[in-house]
């Protein structure tokens, strides 16, 4: 099994057509991996609300941006046109997400900042529940009617990703254009975040959030309004990170991708460090790596087990918990008992 | 007058103590056991109202099962404060063992070795997880504990989700082992009951079981297990409370108020933690072991998946966190409604009430091309999670506490065996003073050693 593995390791080590693409898929799924975990490290960041509806925003997104791609996209668009239309459903989803995020956290996530943590965790969980439920709802409507309206959610892909997106080819490396569009995606992200944490002024109410919300609130910052406005971000990001799955085939417009985005978002968020944007950014990168690694061990049949991505994302949970009780980048005493 | 001395002594005996303490218990007990018969009767009187509104009691046997997990998450969660989120870990370690070991695919064990001891040997072996499990989790405080658990469970989840080993006859493993299913060479017949004493065991299983339990016959074998599980759950219950209401079940919760403080009396927390973690496991597992009873596979997706422990937090949270019994009557409460929104094949519901109650020409009125039948469909039959969504969301936000603990600050006391034990004391005091005999102050214990219901 070892010599197995080493001799793997070896093969793509001096294979520099598969070593560089594994590294830019692994680039490519440490941005998606980015794009779903950002939202939820901003809201646990200031707000320390684990938000298990996350995933759930996610998976509207994707069923939205579904919908509205193959509204919007007929077949003889340019490139140039899709990739507009593509943008301004991004925009779109972003604004409709962070909507139902304002109303979630005035109405219902508002009312418990004073209970305990796990209080929290059961209102979003619940939340959770309701709302893939209710996607069901409506999707299974669509079925009825002695299935004349039955739809294939995968067709909003097929028929709406650009051809441009495809297979591409540069010296010895091996790549499709959609993995480098969810790079550079993924890094707008990174950037985008950092400056708003950094540069802007309510950035700076976050980070004073963070760091003392009592001595906050004393300096006049409304922590209040703060804390609405990061629930909107977290929930509109969470929503484009759904825009991008619903053209990435690795994942898929459904119900069950609420679970899927939620779980490995959660990892990566531990796994960085509870309320570290650095910490989150770093994760991804090591868990988009290292899933990167497994799939291609798996194509390649130097591990023959079906679920070794799933595998390696929890292994790399409990091991990091394990070594750093507190993830790579946390700070003591966040997200503990109290 | 040496009469009168010894009614006293009768009335404060041990045993009428006892009983006087557990006066709930044994009418909720009653309540469970009365419960099929009550079903029957009230099915012959009002049809299909009732089939409506009550759960079926197959249905009650997958409450008892899953109700037992969610003690057992209770347990660990409710009483030392620690979420353990990957919960199910335990309740598929109990289900898999039981699967496994009966069709002889656990090394050493004979295969069909009875299901009493395959039960037991589960809950040891998840116990033994739990030890593992904890020496690593407990390490860790708050959220992260809740994370490194549910990772350990989606680790065992994914494996399952993929490992061939777990099934029987090749089949995939992603859909569940084949043992009990009529295709599987043999079918699983649990034996639950006292070995070695013939009237006390009963062959239980919903579909083919026995219909004699303790030499009567009740014409079901659905009654027979119901009775079987019911006494096991019991059985598990009162152990559970028992170790709630010893020094160590205080020092759990003491753990749970303030564990810095329980630390510095001088407890070893860490081992009390892991202790009861592992007690948590073991009956966790009990339940797993009683699922395959009623199911008889063991799947993945209804045993190890995250939405399996989600599940039993969701009822534990309506029941009552840190009431030990309130997770069994959440679990009453969330698939009543799930009933209730079920299609016609699976116990009654609203669906076929309204399709009875109501003329066919409101039935197939139609909104938009879609008729009202139809819509009932799309948006109420089968989609209880929706609803028990909404009501979870509810009982968060309002009832923080769950129905139990709600019931308990009501009567004002510290659990409802409490209330009904002084209530009951103190009405036989007064009907005693009124008789003119000294009430028994000095031998009644101040604080009577009473359990949570």
């Amino acid at each position: 099994m070892i010599d197995h593995l080493a001799l793997g390791a070896i093969d793509l080590l001096t294979s520099p057509g598969d070593l560089s693409s594994v590294i830019v898929e692994g680039l490519a799924k440490a941005s998606l991996y980015l794009m779903i975990a950002t939202g939820l490290t901003l809201i646990f960041g200031l707000m320390d609300v684990i938000n298990f509806a996350h995933g759930a925003f996610t998976m509207y997104g994707a069923y939205i941006a579904a919908g509205l791609m193959l509204a919007l996209v007929t077949a003889g668009m340019g490139f140039g046109t899709v990739m507009f239309i593509f943008i301004v459903v991004l925009a779109l989803v972003f604004v409709l997400l962070a909507a139902l995020g304002t109303v979630l956290e005035v109405t219902l996530v508002r009312r418990l900042y004073e209970y305990p943590p796990i209080y929290q965790i059961l209102l979003t969980f619940g939340i959770a529940i309701t709302l893939e439920q209710f996607m069901r709802m409506i999707v299974e409507f669509r079925n009825i009617n002695n299935g004349q309206w039955n739809f294939d959610w995968a067709s909003p892909r097929r028929q709406t990703l650009p051809s441009e997106l495809g297979d591409a080819e540069l010296l010895f490396i091996q790549f499709t254009n959609l993995q480098l569009f969810e790079i550079m995606l993924g890094a707008l992200t990174a950037v985008g975040i950092w400056a708003f944490l950094n540069k802007t002024r309510y950035g700076l109410f976050v980070r004073a959030g963070v760091e003392d919300e009592e001595m906050a609130k004393a300096l006049g910052i409304n922590v209040q309004r703060t804390f609405t406005i990061v629930f909107a971000i977290g929930s509109g990001i969470a929503g484009a990170a759904g825009v991008i799955l619903m053209w990435d085939p690795l994942w898929s417009t459904s119900v069950p991708l609420a679970l899927d985005v939620l779980l490995p978002a959660f990892v990566i968020v531990i796994v960085g460090g509870l309320g570290s944007f650095k910490g989150t950014v770093v994760a991804s990168l090591v868990v988009g790596m290292i899933d990167a690694l497994g799939t291609w061990a798996f194509t390649t049949g130097v591990i023959q087990f079906t679920g070794i991505d799933e595998l390696m994302i929890f292994t790399i949970l409990v091991v990091t918990l394990i070594l750093r009780p507190r993830g790579l980048f946390g700070v003591e005493g966040m997200g503990d008992h109290g | 007058m040496s009469t009168e001395t010894t009614d006293v002594d009768m009335a404060n005996s041990w045993p009428v103590q006892y009983l006087q303490d557990h006066t709930v218990h044994i009418a909720v007990v009653l309540l469970f056991v009365a419960y099929p018969f009550v079903y029957d009767i009230l099915v012959d009187l009002f049809a299909l109202t009732a089939e409506m509104v009550l759960p079926e009691p197959r249905t009650m046997l997958t409450i008892l099962a899953l109700g037992l997990f969610a003690m057992s998450f209770d347990f660990i969660s409710g009483y030392t404060g620690y979420l353990s989120f990957g919960h199910g870990a335990f309740f598929g370690i109990g289900a898999y063992f039981v699967v496994l070991g009966y069709n002889g695919q656990i090394p050493l064990l004979p295969a069909e070795l009875p299901f009493m001891m395959l039960m037991l040997m589960g809950a040891l072996a998840a116990a033994l997880f739990a030890l593992v499990v904890g020496l690593l989790a407990f390490r860790l405080s708050g959220v992260y504990f809740a994370m490194i658990t549910l990772g350990i469970a989606e680790i065992m989840y994914v494996v399952s989700q993929h490992w061939d080993y777990l099934t029987v006859d090749d089949s995939d493993p992603a859909t569940g082992t084949a043992a009990g299913s009529p295709s599987d060479v043999e079918l699983f017949e649990p034996v639950i009951g006292i070995p070695f004493i013939d009237p006390l065991n009963a062959t239980v299983h919903p579909a083919f079981g026995e219909t004699t339990f303790l030499g009567i016959n009740f014409g079901d074998p659905v009654i027979v297990t119901y009775f079987a599980i019911g006494s096991i759950v019991l059985i598990c219950y009162f152990l559970m409370q028992r170790i709630i209401h010893s020094p160590f079940g205080r020092v759990m919760i003491a753990i749970r108020e303030n564990e810095q403080r329980a630390k510095a009396i001088g407890y070893n927390v860490f081992y009390y933690k892991i202790g009861a973690f592992m007690i948590s496991a073991f009956f966790g597992a009990i339940g797993g072991a009683l699922l395959i009873v009623i199911n008889g596979t063991a799947s993945p997706d209804t045993t190890l998946f995250f939405l399996v422990t989600g599940f039993a937090l969701v009822a534990t949270i309506i029941g009552g966190l840190g009431t030990l019994a309130g997770p069994l009557f959440g679990y009453i409460f969330l698939e009543g409604v799930e009933e209730f929104l079920a299609r016609k094949a699976s116990g009654g519901g609203l669906q076929p009430w309204l399709q009875e109650i109501l003329p066919g020409s409101v039935l197939n009125a139609s909104v938009s091309g879609v008729t009202v039948d139809e819509g009932m469909n799309a948006f109420m039959t089968g989609h209880g999670e929706f609803y028990t969504g909404i009501i979870f969301v509810v009982f968060v936000l309002f009832v923080p506490i769950g129905m139990l603990g709600t019931l308990r600050a009501r009567l004002g006391a510290d659990s409802v065996a409490d209330w009904a034990t002084t209530r009951i004391e103190k009405f036989r005091t007064e009907s005693e003073s009124e008789a003119g005999v000294e009430p028994p102050a000095s031998e009644t214990d101040p604080e009577p050693e009473s359990d949570s219901d």
